[in-house]
């Protein structure tokens, strides 16, 4: 335990001076805003530029509902550039101590891999999921103030089923920056299996019960529509599942002594 | 604390890089890995450090596996690398926690170790400033702070220049009194003056486990050296036939001559060049350098 809280703190360390700490909830913030503002003002901008000729603005585009608007935040901005942000950020998780040594180096000393492994996970799905809510919340705030306003209820509850995914894509990210010695193949790979996963969400109902991106789409439909299935819990015991297993696959890598590059 | 290595072999693949090695270190020895580049010392220091596990043997300290005695281990790598973003201070406050020592213990403890390895001034200057030398020193402030008994060190010197080199090697000689210390070189040089054990590695095999004079001894001929600061032929032919001379090897004014017992005949020799007026430049016993004896061992099959 103790071990672990020395290792949290020394990546809450590097994230402030690596900066991080400024730029991935700017990043998210900026997601978060995208939507609601391109929405409400595309009318406008095309027909600042003239090219109004021919097409039929529909007046009703400024009508969408609030909730609809924060949805599309998810889809659109967060399930796309957000993924590929948070795999980029997280790529030399633990990529980075394999290649100077310092992974070696820490488990000469009396450190547990549990240690290693939980304190990289839960630092940075702290952090990744602090900026994913705070891009969310500032999405909100626009979307509230151009458009209608949220039910508080549902804007939560989409927002706790989104971290779900959220912590499935910190956990498979730190799992393949473990098995993988390339930051290029760390980063294709995650992006890739990510936004396949999150692709194939509605394709097959049993599919889903089993995909972790489906949280995604729950969360959406916790905006949307404001009520959910109850056989939800599973899917969400499914995703928590999945998750530790992920992680127990990084664990054991490292536990096995796979991650000497030379 | 008493290190056991047994029987150790390290596949990688199909190649061999540590062929059964045993090797048992005593409580308070300093021991000397040599063996040229690629000899497998790295991947033998890896495996004792717990950083990989060995195809097929074991490693023991005090009867019991190392992964479990690890606070009892101080490791070096042979290019210590820290985080770039981390001071000298924060990078020993990490290492030392890691190892279970408490902040207040640290807080005294940091600024003495830095002193003692020569970075005092240094301390709150980001790694990622500090030169090989000093990265070095880090690397060896880091394995002494929590007092282990057991240090192994890979390169520690092979990287600096000569007067890191010296500086170095001076720290080693003072923690050597109260701890044991496996180091690994390709240079004998180094070894030679602060460890008194030597273990030659080649292709992963222990060829030679001796004490420096031991090497010596071993490796000494009866064979003298001579130089001439003329030509004298007539006195080489004159010594080709005394009976304790069993071979005169002749190059220009130099002479290598084969006696039978160096202790007795060195002087008969000395005594019969004066008696024939021979003008002596040198007169030496030809004893191979520990360089010499290196590079016989390892080149040669």
């Amino acid at each position: 335990m103790k071990q672990f809280a020395i290792l949290t703190k020394k990546e809450t360390l590097q994230f402030i001076r690596e900066l991080k700490i400024v730029w991935l909830p700017l990043a998210f913030i900026f997601l978060g805003i995208t939507q609601p503002v391109v929405t409400y003002y595309l009318p406008y901008i095309l027909e600042a530029f003239g090219g109004g000729q021919g097409i039929i603005i529909d007046s009703s585009m400024k009508d969408i509902a609030g909730n609809e608007i924060l949805a599309s935040t998810l889809e659109s901005q967060f399930d796309q550039l957000g993924v590929i942000i948070i795999v980029i950020s997280m790529m030399g998780v633990v990529q980075s101590d394999k290649a100077n040594g310092m992974l070696g180096f820490i488990l000469t000393r009396p450190v547990k891999v549990e240690s290693y492994i939980s304190s990289k996970i839960f630092s940075n799905y702290m952090f990744v999921a602090g900026s994913v809510a705070l891009g969310y919340v500032v999405s909100y705030i626009y979307t509230n103030f151009l458009f209608t306003s949220i039910p508080f209820t549902s804007l939560i509850v989409a927002l706790l089923f989104y971290l779900l995914w959220v912590l499935f894509v910190v956990s498979f990210t730190t799992m393949v920056s473990t098995f993988f010695n390339s930051q290029g193949v760390i980063a294709l790979i995650s992006i890739a299996v990510l936004l396949g996963i999150r692709m194939i969400v509605g394709l097959n109902p049993l599919l889903d019960r089993l995909n972790p991106a489906s949280m995604s789409e729950y969360a959406k439909e916790a905006l949307v529509f404001a009520d959910i299935d109850m056989s939800v819990v599973w899917s969400v015991l499914i995703t928590l599942l999945l998750s530790a297993i992920v992680m127990n696959f990084a664990k054991m890598w490292i536990a096995n002594k796979k991650y000497n590059i030379d | 604390m008493k290190l056991e290595v047994k029987n150790v072999t390290k596949k990688f693949n199909e190649k061999i890089a540590v062929n059964d090695f045993s090797i048992a270190i005593n409580s308070g020895e300093c021991v000397g890995l040599i063996g040229p580049n690629g000899a497998g010392k790295t991947t033998l220091i890896k495996i004792i450090s717990d950083i990989m596990n060995p195809t097929s043997g074991e490693v023991l300290l005090d009867g019991k596996k190392i992964s479990d005695m690890k606070k009892q281990i101080g490791y070096l790598p042979q290019y210590p690398n820290f985080f770039q973003w981390m001071t000298a201070t924060e990078t020993l406050f990490f290492m030392g926690q890691l190892s279970g020592l408490d902040k207040k213990e640290l807080k005294t403890s940091i600024p003495k170790i830095l002193s003692k390895v020569g970075l005092s001034g240094e301390e709150n200057s980001r790694v990622s400033t500090f030169s090989g030398g000093m990265k070095q020193r880090l690397g060896i402030a880091q394995a002494l702070l929590h007092k282990p008994s057991l240090i192994l060190m890979d390169e520690p010197v092979s990287a600096l220049d000569p007067i890191g080199r010296r500086e170095v090697l001076n720290i080693i000689d003072e923690i050597k009194k109260d701890t044991t210390i496996l180091l690994s070189s390709h240079i004998l040089g180094d070894v030679e003056e602060i460890c008194e054990r030597l273990v030659i590695v080649k292709n992963g095999k222990k060829i030679e486990d001796t004490t420096m004079i031991g090497l010596l001894n071993r490796n000494s001929q009866n064979k003298i050296r001579i130089e001439l600061s003329n030509d004298r032929e007539d006195w080489i032919e004159h010594i080709k036939n005394l009976d304790y001379v069993k071979d005169v090897e002749l190059t220009g004014n130099k002479l290598k001559v084969e006696v039978e017992n160096i202790k007795v005949n060195k002087r008969m020799l000395l005594e019969n060049a004066l008696k024939h007026h021979v003008d002596i430049v040198k007169f030496e016993i030809a004893n191979d350098t520990l360089e010499e004896i290196f590079l016989k061992m390892v080149v040669e099959k």
